[in-house]
């Protein structure tokens, strides 16, 4: 076994120390945030009772304790399962923030899964025309799409698309379709749901839906997929096993795929588990352009509206995916790649 | 190319071919064909829902409480008119102490049970009792309340404690829609004031009279309402002209509101930018400009120097070029009013304005001594709203050419709402003048003048304004309006007067909503909305098509 309990021990504790610390730092600087979100929890109370129903508020919330309480209690909280109640929805944070982060990891899979497997194979392309003009033009497109803001490249599609066809691929789903088909999310994954329903025409919508932001998504692990894969495998290239299974007069494809790709898997399984951490921002500032559901919509409007227990869950749902996949990476780099011991 | 690629590629172009064949058939903004059987109307909300508990919600859940719920009538300011819904009668004793509603026999819950006077009485003590016990949501409006009695299932007695206009309480905006009883037993609670009443209700759960029933209720993103086919309503309006089912959308970005009508995803929009409105209607899309009574208002720090003299106050107020307000902050979409009262409210004055004069402005800072001095004052608005923040620029500008310097201060509503009342205990912390908007929970001019410039209303009372005179006219006013209306009116304009003079706030404008609409989908008439139940959709004035 190549993860050690050790390890798992160590990042276990690792991951809850940075998850502490993030609940600390979030709660000390919307503390000191202007705003009281006693005025929000209370609903604007009017009348002679107005000022009773704000203090009534601040205890409800715990804003009437010490600032360290204040902060214990919640990180009591939040690892007993509870992360406390949305003040401006009035709703469990986990719940609402499960409804966003569906949305938001199903664009971000199809995204992922379009990045990666198109930039790895024009990566390995650009590997094989080394020095060519279409290595030189594959690389500026690599750089170009790693770096571009994706917000600007999804307006530019949104108007693109608008221009040339009409659609502009708003929303998650069309309603009308969804109600006359009878559609239910069943996981709030849209293109699971459908195809568990069987509800093919959705299945379609959702997709057609998902593929234009999901496209702007997967520009940055297309641009990494492309970078990496042609370094790593121009690298590997010259490696002796590679020149000598040439030698051997091994075929070319079985050179490529069994050999020289084979040996750049850890590292661009390192990588890209990194990349697609990191495109998690991407496809919540691209959901809102786009005008879909998930955490990032959330995000956008929760953010100024003093809601700390809602803004605190998004901090800790961003930071536990981060911990997870990275540590996901690791573990699968140290199954794949036999010189790594964790 | 080997045969396995080739092969690859032709299925990939015929999926793809296949994607765009579908997409192309259903039309460009979907497949509206589907729809035939039911008839979807999407309603597009610039806000999130804050809660739906019908006696404690007391802000953006209207939109869907009006729907989901009733009150026993409505009231029409705009037509002075009375609108009867649970209630088809009421009358009142000689000296409005005592108020007696006959509830309609063909009123159901949604639960099946009918709509009786004992489900009345539960609704409106559950609003009262949880305001006492927490300060908390719109029962204070029930404060003179001495009880309510039930003879009979079908009529209910409001007992006051002193002269009272209950006709006005049970058609207000909050704190009045009634609800069966039995919520108890299906949210498992004993106590009507029991905290899980509360929760069950916010997740999603209601036992309304409405013409609609929540299906789903996610208040981040979206709400589904289907058609209640028992609704008594539907005697006088045509079920088959209203949608079977409503979806109340959050979209909280105006742009995103545009793009969804434009790509057929929104049948009404409730905020688009409002530059865009004239390219819009050229597109085929239709615009139904409101009136609201949401308006805006200037709040002069009393406490503090200079906006303490009232001379300060009154050159601020003819310093402002309410033209350049109408046109290039409010783009035509608001009325200019220097009443506190919107246009169309009762108790609303016309003849309350103060005209751009920048001369007569230097005459107060003269008279005030304040003319030639280095003057600085802070203006504290909402960042979000642009049209508060235009406005913020203009007056800077305008006070400029009177040497007085502005500091902008935008901030997040709820900073505006933690800020505002430091006017009393820190005056000199608080701005010098600050905007607040308003909009009424009951048709009374007491609404408006009460919460913003009462000297007990220490919440929104912003200016910290404190006159004895003004406090007496209006609470004298409101002990009135049971006995004699006409003279409370008198009173509240004698209250006026005083706020014109001495201009610790001035009105700015009302706030114009223009809703614009898909005409293919949907038929609005203006009686869909009445301003004084914002933003709630009066199903039976609109019409879905097929």
């Amino acid at each position: 076994m190549p993860v050690s309990l050790n390890y798992v021990v160590k990042r276990t504790v690792w991951a809850l120390l940075v998850i502490i610390g993030v609940i600390v730092f979030s709660y000390i600087f919307l503390y000191l945030a202007p705003g009281d979100p006693a005025y929000i929890w209370a609903g604007r109370p009017r009348g002679v009772n107005a000022t009773i129903a704000i203090m009534n508020a601040r205890r409800e919330l715990g804003l009437d304790k010490p600032l360290p309480v204040q902060i214990l209690l919640f990180i009591k909280n939040v690892f007993t399962g509870n992360m406390g109640v949305s003040i401006e929805y009035k709703q469990p944070v986990s719940v609402i923030i499960w409804r966003g982060l569906t949305a938001t990891l199903e664009l971000l899979i199809i995204a992922y899964l379009i990045g990666v497997s198109l930039g790895v194979l024009l990566g390995i392309y650009s590997a094989l025309k080394r020095n060519t003009r279409l290595d030189h033009g594959l690389q500026v497109l690599a750089i170009t799409l790693a770096n571009a803001p994706s917000f600007w490249l999804a307006i530019g599609l949104i108007v693109a698309l608008a221009y040339l066809t009409g659609f502009t691929g708003y929303g998650r789903v069309d309603t009308r379709l969804a109600i006359a088909t009878g559609f239910r999310p069943i996981t709030g994954f849209y293109l699971l749901d459908s195809l568990i329903e069987g509800n093919i025409p959705v299945f379609i919508d959702v997709l057609l839906r998902i593929l234009p932001p999901a496209i702007i998504v997967a520009t940055y692990p297309l641009g990494l997929g492309i970078r990496m894969a042609r370094a790593l495998i121009a690298e590997t290239l010259g490696e002796e096993y590679v020149k000598a299974a040439i030698a051997w007069g091994v075929k070319r494809r079985t050179v490529i795929w069994r050999y020289a790709f084979k040996g750049t898997i850890p590292s661009l399984t390192q990588v890209l588990g990194l990349a697609f951490a990191y495109s998690l921002v991407d496809a919540m500032i691209v959901e809102i352009v786009f005008g879909r559901e998930g955490l990032g919509s959330l995000a956008y409007h929760i953010i100024g509206k003093s809601d700390f227990p809602l803004v605190i869950g998004l901090m800790i749902t961003v930071t536990a995916f981060y911990i997870i996949v990275n540590t996901l990476a690791d573990i699968l780099q140290a199954m794949i790649d036999p010189r790594v011991r964790l | 190319m080997n045969r396995a690629v080739l092969i690859g590629l032709i299925l990939i172009a015929l999926i793809v071919a296949g994607l765009g064949y579908y997409w192309y058939s259903s039309g460009k903004t979907g497949p509206n064909n589907a729809t035939a059987s039911r008839k979807v109307l999407v309603y597009a909300y610039e806000d999130s829902i804050t809660g739906i508990d019908p006696s404690i919600e007391f802000d953006t859940g209207l939109v869907v409480l009006g729907l989901v719920y009733e009150p026993l009538i409505y009231y029409n300011p705009l037509q002075d008119k009375f609108i009867p819904a649970l209630a088809t009668s009421w009358e009142a004793n000689e000296n409005h102490t005592v108020w007696t509603f006959h509830l309609r026999r063909d009123a159901k819950f949604h639960d099946g049970t009918p709509v009786t006077s004992q489900a009345v009485k539960f609704s409106i003590m559950r609003a009262l009792e949880y305001y006492e016990k927490t300060g908390e949501g719109p029962g204070y409006i029930w404060e003179d309340l001495v009880r309510i009695e039930t003879p009979n299932n079908y009529t209910v007695r409001f007992i006051m404690d002193k002269p009272m206009r209950v006709d006005f309480l049970v058609s207000a905006s909050y704190g009045s829609y009634i609800y069966s009883p039995r919520v108890l037993e299906e949210s498992g609670v004993k106590s009507p004031l029991d905290e899980e009443l509360l929760k069950w209700f916010n997740q999603g759960h209601e036992d309304g009279s409405g013409p609609y029933m929540i299906e789903s209720y996610n208040p981040e993103s979206m709400v589904k309402l289907v058609k209640f086919r028992d609704w008594w309503g539907w005697k006088i309006y045509d079920i088959n002209k209203a949608p079977d089912v409503l979806i109340i959308k959050i979209v909280t970005d105006d742009v995103s509101q545009e793009n969804g009508l434009i790509a057929g995803q929104i049948d009404i929009a409730t905020t688009v930018p409002l530059q865009d409105i004239s390219k819009l209607l050229k597109k085929g899309f239709s615009v139904l400009n409101t009136t609201t009574y949401h308006n805006y208002v200037l709040m002069f720090n009393t406490r503090r120097y200079p906006t303490n003299i009232t001379e300060f106050r009154l050159a601020v107020a003819h310093a402002i070029p309410w033209d350049r307000v109408y046109r290039e902050a409010l783009l035509g979409y608001g009325r200019i009013d220097n009443s506190l009262i919107p246009y169309g409210f009762p108790g609303h004055l016309d003849n309350y304005t103060f005209t751009y004069n920048l001369t007569l402005a230097r005459e107060y800072l003269e008279k005030a001594g304040l003319l030639g001095k280095d003057l600085r004052v802070e203006i504290m608005y909402e960042g979000t709203y642009s049209q508060e923040a235009l406005f913020a620029q203009i007056l800077k500008g305008s006070l400029a050419q009177l040497g007085i310097t502005v500091e902008l201060k935008p901030a997040s509503w709820d900073q505006m709402a933690e800020t505002g009342p430091t006017v009393w205990d820190n005056p000199d912390q608080a701005p010098h003048m600050i905007i607040n908007d308003w909009w009424p929970t009951l048709p009374s001019p007491y609404d408006f003048l009460y919460s913003l410039l009462h000297s007990d209303s220490k919440e929104w009372n912003w200016a910290g304004y404190n006159n004895t005179l003004f406090n007496n006219l209006i609470d004298k006013a409101w002990d009135l309006e049971g006995s004699n209306y006409e003279e409370a009116m008198k009173l509240y304009v004698k209250a006026q007067n005083i706020v014109y003079e001495e201009a610790p706030a001035i009105g700015l404008w009302d706030e114009i909503k223009p809703y614009v609409y898909n005409p293919r989908h949907v038929a609005i008439s203006g009686e869909a909305f009445n301003p004084l139940y914002m933003y709630v959709l009066f199903i039976g004035h609109l019409e879905v098509k097929g």
